[in-house]
Order: C-alpha cells, then structure tokens, then sequence
C-alpha cells in the first residue's frame, strides 16, 4: 500500500513534488497507510491537479494559462483515468465469469500404440514372443501386434543361477529373466539401428539389475557400439514390480540377449 | 470543526511539529485522523496564505511553526466556534 501512494503521489504536479515530497515520503515511512490513505491523497492529487493555475506557488512554470490549457486538460485526462484505473484495481473488481461460457471439450485421447513384439525368426526356437508388456487380450477381438523386424530377445540359461553378491549393504541375487516375466510391469523392446548396413545378426548381451523400487539399470553390455546403445536404451526403461525374498526387499541381477539381425530387416526400412 | 486548517493550526499553537508529529497530535486531541493527502493539503494551503511557515531543518522531517498570522486566524476561528458551541448549548437547555 505504502509503495503504492507513493506512486499515486508522482501524480501531483512537479512543483508540489520539489517542495512537499521528501517529507511527504518521510511521512509514508513513519505510517501504516490504509486503502482510505491511498483514496485521500488520490483525491488530494486531483484537487491540486484541479487548483493548480490558481495558486501562486505551484505558478513558477513560464507561460501563461492560455497556453497551459491544452496540456493542462491532456493531462488531467490521463491522470483522470489513471486514477479511475487505481480505485477499480484497489476495489479488487473483478469481471465475474460469464455464466453461459461452456468450458472448452477436451481433445479425444490419443489411442495406445499397439504391443511392439519382437520377431519370432530371429530366435526361432524361443517358445515367447516377448512383447512391450503387459498384453491384454481383448476378448473376442484380434489383438493388433507390431513386429520390430529383425529384433529378438532372448533370456538365456544362466550359469551363476541364484548366486548372491554384495556390494555393501545391498543385496542382490540372480535370478534368470525367463523368471522375472511375471513380475514384468513395462518392457519397452530395443528399435533396429536404422544407420547401419547389417546384413548378417549382431548378438548383444545385457547384464542388468532391477533396484528394490522395480526400475532397471543397465550394468554392462557387449557388442558393437550403435546395437548396444540402442539395446541399453531399451532395457533401461523396463519396470519391475519390486522384489523381495524372504520378506526382504533385495536387488536381482539378470542378462539378455539382444539379437539384432539384418536378414530379416524389410529393405524400405534400411 | 474538522476543518484540517483550524485543526493544524491548533496543534501548531503548541510548538513546532513536523507532518507525523501534527497527524498523531490531532488524533490525540481531536480524535481526527487526518490522511496523509489532506494533511498535506491543508498545510500548502496553510502556507500559501501565510498561516504557517517551514523551520529549517536536517532531516527529512519538515517542522513548521505558526505565524502571527496565523495565530490570529486561529483566535478568529476559535472565537467563532465558542459562540457556536456556547449558543448551541444554551439552545439545548432551552429545548
């Protein structure tokens, strides 16, 4: 408020400022100034604004009143409607809202992707088509699928099945992926490399660990630099539902196999 | 009786006073709170016609004193509201 008859204050006339202002500022400083404040000195302002040619101490300005007139009268109508603006924004009028104004539709929802599935012939003695989880089949319904062509994953039989390593005081156990799958909340599955010129398959093998609170990170990987990004990438985003044992929240390690393999890569998408 | 003139002449009478000192005496004794723009208004008035007059001062805080002048204006005006308020009680006990 105080900042604020301050500004309305700059609206008196530069006379009454060089002489009244500093002390008027003193004043403010020494005060709690009110709404009524505020509104007083308005009204003081458009008084002197109004009285200004009469007095004799606000006519050290040259020239005459005739030729003060019009700027006279333009500024008062500038400050008239800078103090009409004041009092409507310290009444805190607000517009109200229109009642008739129906609220904008939402758009449609943009409908899900369908299931990104790996392709069957890159592994083809896997018995899973591993997808981008969860599919839900709809009954009655075909479920549309997407192949990824010339991508497969595979969860290989691992040596080191149920072995424990800790690092700390965490805990983390292997177990095979194959046996992860129920736990599966996301998969996201590894896109072909598209600036590449593979023509034979590339195996690229991830070791990973699902964290306590279910999401993945990669450990390590091994294969060409562009198929191993793309497969870490893709691992990365997969979620777990988390996982204990023995009523114990732990870590579980787990490894994949990305097989990229360019013989079954369509040649438009080359 | 809530003319801001009369009621800082008065509180002038006193001594030298500066704008805050004059708004918290009149609150004090008249029980008016005059804002800061009125305050300010009646006091350029007050010295355009000569009633009052700025002592020199350091600070921020301008005091001002009363003039002969404005001394007298003050009597006049005092005198005028005795008779007002001494026939308006006579009224009253005659009623």
């Amino acid at each position: 408020m105080r900042t604020l008859i301050r500004w309305a204050a700059r609206l008196y006339p530069k006379a009454w400022r060089e002489r009244y202002g500093a002390e008027f500022d003193a004043l403010l400083d020494d005060i709690s100034p009110s709404l009524g404040d505020l509104c007083d000195v308005l009204g003081n302002v458009l008084r002197v604004r109004v009285t200004t040619p009469v007095y004799p101490l606000f006519a050290s300005v040259d020239g005459s009143s005739v030729t003060l007139r019009l700027p006279a009268v333009l500024s008062l109508t500038a400050h008239a409607l800078m103090i009409l603006l004041m009092l409507v924004a310290a009444t805190s009028y607000v517009t109200p809202m229109p009642s008739h104004l129906a609220i904008a539709p939402l758009p449609p929802p943009v409908p899900e992707p369908p299931p990104q599935v790996t392709d069957a012939r890159v592994f083809p003695n896997a018995l899973t088509l591993y997808s981008s989880l969860p599919l839900k089949q709809a009954s009655g319904e075909i479920f549309p699928l997407y192949v990824d062509d010339g991508v497969g994953i595979n969860f290989f039989a691992i040596p080191d099945i149920g072995a424990v390593y800790r690092q700390g005081n965490v805990e983390r156990r292997v177990w095979p992926g194959q046996a992860l799958e129920r736990f599966i909340v996301r998969r996201v599955l590894p896109e072909f490399p598209r600036d590449t010129n593979l023509l034979d398959a590339v195996s690229v093998f991830v070791e990973y660990v699902i964290r306590e609170d279910g999401s993945v990170k990669v450990v390590r990987t091994s294969g060409p630099a562009s198929f191993s990004t793309a497969a870490r990438m893709a691992v990365e985003q997969w979620v777990y539902r988390p996982l204990g044992y023995e009523d114990r929240r732990c870590e579980v390690l787990s490894r994949v196999e990305v097989r990229f393999d360019g013989k079954f890569l369509e040649a438009e998408k080359r | 009786m809530s003319d801001p003139t009369v009621l800082i002449l008065a509180s002038l009478a006193e001594g030298d006073k500066h704008g805050y000192a004059i708004m918290e005496d009149i609150q004090a004794f008249a029980g008016i709170r005059l804002g800061p723009g009125t305050l300010y208004g009646a006091i350029s008035r007050l010295e355009q016609r000569g009633w009052i007059r700025a002592v020199k001062s350091e600070s921020r805080r301008q005091p001002y004193r009363i003039t002969a002048e404005g001394s007298l204006e003050l009597k006049k005006q005092l005198a005028l509201f005795g008779q007002v308020v001494r026939t308006g009680i006579r009224r009253m006990k005659e009623a």
